[in-house]
């Protein structure tokens, strides 16, 4: 019976139950969504550097994790010193250089040191760079910028001639020859990431042990667990800004839902008179108003969770690049926080409608 | 077999009498004043109820003593703003009166809680107003059935079915309430009020939105509940005519009855 009377009422104000609903979906949306977002992008990006093959990754004193936020590069006579190294079979000089226009990492690499440590890349198009002016993109870039080989492309205020679409997975999408990077740049001679290749991946530990003897200060990361230690913690403020978008998520949930019960309460003030005429207790008026709410948040969630889905499918038809990472502990997570937001929202108004005087309900009008 | 009657009694329930006539038993909690028990269902005890108008103290009630026996239809009349409608929410518990007592079924409600009031009001007392107040989201048949749905009892399909076709509304229980005449309203609004078998039905002018032809239709249901089932009723009017329905009259003027008591 109560069902009945919760759901006769939610459909007869369809468009304040529709904002409702429409209000919880987006709060689960942005929650699953910005938390797809940054978790996708770094889960990606981290697969990309262990997708690169190499064993130990070295970096600068207090690097970031994030490659597009570490310092300032390194001297590029360190790999001398690495390839002397007892164990190391390969070392290969990156530097790294961030393009702001398409928010993506530029590799510049030597071809034959970073397909020593990689084992190469697959061309799906093309081959390997020639000349200093050369481009190579990986085939996500390249579907998603509607790339073909031969075409010119402007990157870093430089003119590129793509010379190859190659499969992903190799650290970056794009990547051009070092000594040209470095040119443009102003960092001759430096590079930002020395990915080692072990010969025996079993004495990781030893190489490294040894690595950090000579370069104490250096940072060095067994790219084994390189994926692992990718977290939202590893970018300063991520998390921060996560939580706050989470914050906010769920108080524009609560402040909706708020809203419509309460003036659900007011609207329904000689209905809530009958009842308690009839001997509805508080309790009985608190369960039907937290069960309204409750009803108008699954519903929101339901929605929120397809619309999740949505969002990230239009997303990714925009920005094919993206990686939205929707999984089953976050979507619980969100839709956890926005049934308390609603359950939260409609404390007050049932409390409300639970101390109704019932005489002034009843000649409400 | 067709019903013939309903009567109190033990148990509850569709029963068979010896004659073969099919019964419907609905209660053995209550027995009519003709019975011979003089317990009364209803006391009143030296009422008084005083408004704060301002820095006005308005007396609504002043000192009202009444009983009212099991079984029986009495009609409080008395002009607008006598009164009528304060000592009703006060005997149904829906307000609190300043002095007096008021024993419903032999609970004193000025010495209960809210929340005991509250329960007495849902298992002894039901209510039938001049507005019907009929949720305007449910239908005929969940305007009753929330009743018994709040009682607690859960639906109980013969006493629904006993009361509606008791009503005449079994042809109308998938209707709205702004789908029903006054007149169906009204007796939705009884039908409400009397299922889950009340000590006592409170009625605070039920016919004071009908044109006369449908109040008469009403009353005469009253009569009915009143008579056949032994439903106590408390009826509140202004009109003689409603009145005449009753089978005690007591007149009430400036927050006093004036007679009519016993």
């Amino acid at each position: 019976m109560i069902a009945e009377l919760i759901s006769r009422n939610i459909a007869h104000r369809p468009v304040r139950t529709a904002i409702s609903i429409i209000a919880i979906a987006v709060e689960v949306t942005l929650v699953v969504i910005i938390v797809g977002l940054t978790s996708g992008l770094l889960q990606d990006s981290a697969k990309r550097i262990e997708g690169i093959g190499a064993d130990i990754m070295m970096q600068p004193p207090s690097s970031s994790l994030i490659l597009a936020f570490s310092g300032a590069p390194m001297p590029i006579r360190i790999r001398e010193k690495l390839e002397q190294m007892k164990g190391v079979k390969a070392v290969a000089p990156v530097l790294v250089q961030f393009h702001s226009a398409g928010i993506e990492l530029i590799y510049g690499i030597e071809p034959k040191s970073f397909d020593a440590v990689s084992g190469g890349f697959v061309f799906h198009q093309g081959g390997a760079f020639e000349e200093p002016d050369e481009l190579l993109v990986d085939d996500f870039y390249a579907a998603a910028k509607k790339i073909r080989v031969g075409e010119t492309r402007r990157l870093l205020d430089h003119d590129f001639r793509v010379v190859g679409i190659v499969e992903h997975g190799k650290g970056s999408r794009l990547f051009v020859p070092l000594a040209t990077l470095q040119d443009l740049s102003g960092s001759q001679d430096k590079a930002s990431i020395f990915f080692v290749k072990c010969k025996d991946p079993e004495e990781t530990s030893q190489v490294m042990a040894a690595m950090q003897r000579v370069f104490p200060r250096h940072q060095l990361r067994p790219l084994k667990s390189y994926l692992s230690m990718m977290t939202s913690s590893s970018l300063p403020g991520l998390n921060a800004f996560v939580d706050s978008m989470i914050v906010l998520a769920v108080v524009i949930g609560f402040l909706v839902i708020f809203l419509s019960m309460y003036t659900t309460i007011l609207e329904r003030t000689h209905e809530i008179g009958i009842l308690k005429s009839m001997g509805a207790s508080d309790r009985y008026l608190v369960k039907l108003v937290l069960s309204e709410a409750g009803l108008l948040g699954g519903i929101g969630i339901g929605a929120g969770i397809g619309l999740s889905y949505l969002t990230r499918a239009l997303m990714l038809n925009l920005f094919p690049t993206l990686i939205i990472l929707i999984t089953g502990g976050w979507l619980a997570k969100a839709s956890f926080l926005a049934a308390v937001a609603a359950l939260a929202g409609a404390l007050y108004p049932a409390y409300l409608a639970a101390k109704q005087d019932p005489i002034e309900a009843l000649a409400y009008e | 077999m067709p019903l013939r009657c309903a009567v109190r009694g033990k148990g509850r329930g569709w029963q068979t009498r010896a004659d073969g006539c099919k019964i419907y038993v609905w209660s053995g909690r209550s027995v009519p004043r003709e019975a011979g028990l003089s317990e009364a269902i209803l006391k009143t005890e030296n009422l008084w109820k005083i408004y704060r108008v301002g820095k006005v103290d308005v007396a609504a009630l002043q000192g009202v003593s009444l009983e009212v026996m099991p079984g029986e239809f009495v009609a409080v009349m008395g002009p607008s703003g006598c009164g009528k409608s304060t000592l009703l929410y006060i005997i149904g518990g829906l307000t609190q009166a300043t002095r007096g007592r008021v024993l419903v079924d032999g609970n004193d409600l000025t010495e209960l809680s809210d929340a005991v009031r509250t329960q007495i009001r849902r298992t002894k007392i039901g209510f039938v107003f001049q507005r019907f107040n009929l949720l305007p989201t449910l239908t005929a048949e969940g305007n009753i059935a929330i009743a018994q749905h709040i009682h607690g009892n859960g639906f109980d399909p013969h006493r629904f079915k006993l009361v509606t076709d008791l009503l005449g509304l079994s042809e109308r229980l998938r209707h709205k309430p702004s789908m029903l005449s006054g007149g169906e309203q009204q007796r939705v609004a009884i039908a409400r009020a009397i299922i889950n078998e009340p000590k006592i039905v409170l009625a605070d002018e039920p016919t004071g939105n009908l044109d006369s032809k449908t109040a008469e239709v009403v009353l005469k249901m009253l009569e009915k509940l009143n008579q056949e089932l032994g439903q106590t009723i408390l009826m509140i009017t202004h009109n003689p005519e409603a009145a005449a329905y009753a089978r005690r009259v007591m007149h009430m003027r400036d927050g006093q009855i004036q007679d009519g008591v016993a």
